[in-house]
């Protein structure tokens, strides 16, 4: 029992230095990295990059060098207000007279993280009411569930509304939801221009609009092509009112769904994953800049306004584990523990696991560093194998840990 | 013999348990003051709102309110039985050594669960009366590791406490160091939700290792 105790404390010191030691070394050695800012010029029908860093640097797709104005210029749409001071905005544009109405409205901006999707989604929601007559948006006095049927529970009396929820549920019944939803994505804030209430994917993956009118339930049953199922749907509010949101299906394609005719259109672009990158969205009069950005590679696709590829542009870079301070940490480390990842809202074990077997050259000298040790102390070194055992597998983790809790049992 | 352990534990530790008791009680009784204040003084609704959507815990005041207890106990418990090499004397009971310390491990964990039940209870009680169950658990879940690290911390304390030699004593001080911040990494309400599992296990791997400084104490290690 003694010595069980022993290894479970040598096992709990091994966890805790996998976790702490990496960390303090990434936070004394590691270089960031900075992805450019890859945007589409609608002057030079080709994309100009932004570099920070050691300085900012400008540059067209050739890798000529731009001053900040001409860099300014090939993105008007960008920086309308620059150029109007500068007055330098041009009047038209691909034959477009620029109007700044226009401009304004058909711009936006759109980023997801995989930290967002990846993390604890509540499961109950305020469903404000979408017309009320009212310019501003208020906070509902209840909010809802969707669970075995649809619930308002009062906050103020924390009971259900039952005349309500019998309501709600019935309509969602009658247009053939099966209960529970699994998922429910909206804009929970009074802080948007209007409501659109929520959309909802029940358990039979059927995707569904709901709000509320005039105290009235609105359902809406969404068609989508059979076995199209989405990993994560992001509402939008933007100016020009074209689209409901951004859908990301599980085979890692994306749509958008219109606003009104709920009709959903693909982008042409694949392997768009928002639980692994950061996916950045930026619309103007012109064109979609769709981004996505991973640990070790960028990829921007530039599209029309009927949303037709038009461009591409692919950067990759070393990731951290393939850079000098990665090689060498391998080298250290056998394995590395954090509880966090940039990918993740959830606190989890993640476990980094070797890319190479360099750790084993510390790990075998620190067995043989430890015999050394073991020898001096003319202990039997056969009472010793769990000891070299543990170094071996764990490295410089284990070998500090089997310090710290030194065998004596045999002594 | 089993009684009079017992006993001897309950008369080093007792003002301590009743002082955390009422303290833990005096917490989670002023969270609930505090809600119900926010309830009078905010609409009941835009409070909801900022616990579902703005990262608002209105249990934020528990967080080290199991370690502080578990620390009190465990130093209220161990630390006596250093002085003089008390512990000795214990060890000389015709009972296994062994079974002593795990019987003195096992008076402070019913204390500390007997505690934390307590609070778990009231605060669990009082939450039903204001928010329905899908505040309650993913609650539940963010406090699960502020209560395990208390359990975590009590082990290592009685090793630390317990161990004879003043250089091991830093080294276990440094391993405890690595292991109890997990439990209170700044994430959202829920997030702990994968990682508890573990948690639990790094708890109860760390449950009987007093027996390792115990043995190095009756080994006259120096």
């Amino acid at each position: 029992m003694v010595k069980l105790s022993r290894y479970f404390l040598v096992i709990l010191a091994v966890v805790g230095f996998a976790i702490v030691l990496p960390k303090l070394y990434w936070m004394a050695f590691a270089k960031p990295i900075r992805a450019p800012y890859v945007m589409y010029s609608c002057i030079d029908n080709n994309f100009v990059i932004l570099r920070s860093g050691n300085g900012v640097k400008r540059t067209n797709i050739k890798g000529e060098e731009l001053t900040r104005e001409e860099y300014e210029q090939k993105l008007p749409l960008l920086f309308v207000r620059q150029l109007l001071l500068n007055k330098t905005m041009p009047d038209s544009i691909n034959g477009v007279e620029m109007d700044m109405h226009d401009i304004t409205i058909n711009r936006s901006t759109f980023r997801v993280r995989p930290k967002e999707v990846n993390a604890p989604q509540p499961t109950l929601f305020p469903l404000f009411e979408s017309q009320s007559g009212r310019a501003n948006l208020s906070m509902p006095p209840d909010f809802f569930r969707i669970t075995w049927r649809m619930e308002f529970i009062d906050a103020a009396t924390n009971k259900i509304n039952e005349e309500k929820s019998r309501m709600f549920s019935a309509v969602l019944y009658k247009h053939g939801f099966k209960f529970p939803a699994t998922t429910i994505e909206g804009i929970p804030t009074t802080r948007k221009s209007c409501d659109e209430g929520y959309f909802i994917i029940d358990s039979a993956n059927q995707l569904f609009h709901i709000k509320m009118i005039k105290g009235e339930p609105y359902v809406h049953k969404i068609e989508t092509p059979t076995g199209l199922t989405f990993k994560t749907i992001r509402c939008v509010d933007f100016k020009n009112k074209r689209y409901y949101a951004y859908l990301f299906s599980t085979n890692n394609e994306i749509y958008i769904l219109t606003q009104y005719d709920y009709e959903l259109i693909k982008f042409p672009i694949e392997n768009l994953n928002p639980q692994i990158a950061e996916i950045k969205i930026y619309s103007d009069l012109f064109n979609f800049n769709v981004i996505s950005i991973t640990d070790g590679e960028m990829h921007v696709t530039a599209l029309n306004r009927d949303y037709q590829k038009v461009d591409e542009f692919i950067e990759k870079w070393p990731v951290r584990s393939q850079r000098t301070e990665g090689k060498i940490a391998q080298f250290i480390f056998p394995a590395q523990i954090s509880l966090t990842n940039k990918t993740s809202g959830f606190v989890r074990f993640f476990v980094t696991p070797p890319e190479s077997f360099y750790w084993l050259f510390l790990s075998l000298l620190l067995a043989a560093v430890h015999f050394v040790l073991l020898k001096q102390k003319r202990v039997k070194i056969t009472k010793h194998i769990i000891d070299f055992i543990i170094i071996a597998i764990t490295g410089i983790f284990g070998f500090i840990a089997v310090n710290i809790f030194p065998n004596k049992f045999y002594d | 013999m089993l009684k009079s352990i017992i006993y001897k534990e309950w008369l080093k530790t007792r003002w301590f348990i009743i002082a955390f008791a009422t303290l833990g009680t005096l917490v989670v009784g002023y969270i609930f003051l505090s809600v119900q204040h926010n309830f009078k003084f905010s609409d009941a609704n835009s409070y909801w709102y900022t616990l579902l959507f703005m990262k608002l815990k209105y249990f934020g005041y528990l967080k080290f309110v199991p370690i502080a207890g578990a620390l009190a106990i465990s130093i209220a418990q161990f630390f006596p039985e250093t002085v003089d090499k008390r512990i000795k004397l214990t060890f000389h009971l015709p009972l296994n050594e062994n079974r002593v310390l795990l019987i003195m491990m096992l008076f402070g964990t019913l204390v500390l669960l007997a505690s934390y039940l307590l609070f778990l209870s009231i605060f669990v009680a009082f939450s039903a009366l204001y928010f329905p169950s899908n505040i309650i658990i993913p609650a539940l879940i963010t406090i699960t590791p502020w209560f395990l690290a208390g359990f975590a911390a009590y082990y290592f304390v009685a090793l630390i406490v317990l161990e004879p030699v003043w250089k091991y004593r830093f080294l276990y001080i440094l391993v405890a160091a690595t292991i109890v911040p997990l439990f209170f990494e700044q994430a959202a309400t829920g997030s702990y939700a994968t990682a508890n599992p573990v948690l639990v296990i790094i708890v109860i791997l760390s449950s009987i290792s007093l027996l390792f400084s115990g043995f190095r104490f009756r080994k006259g290690e120096m």
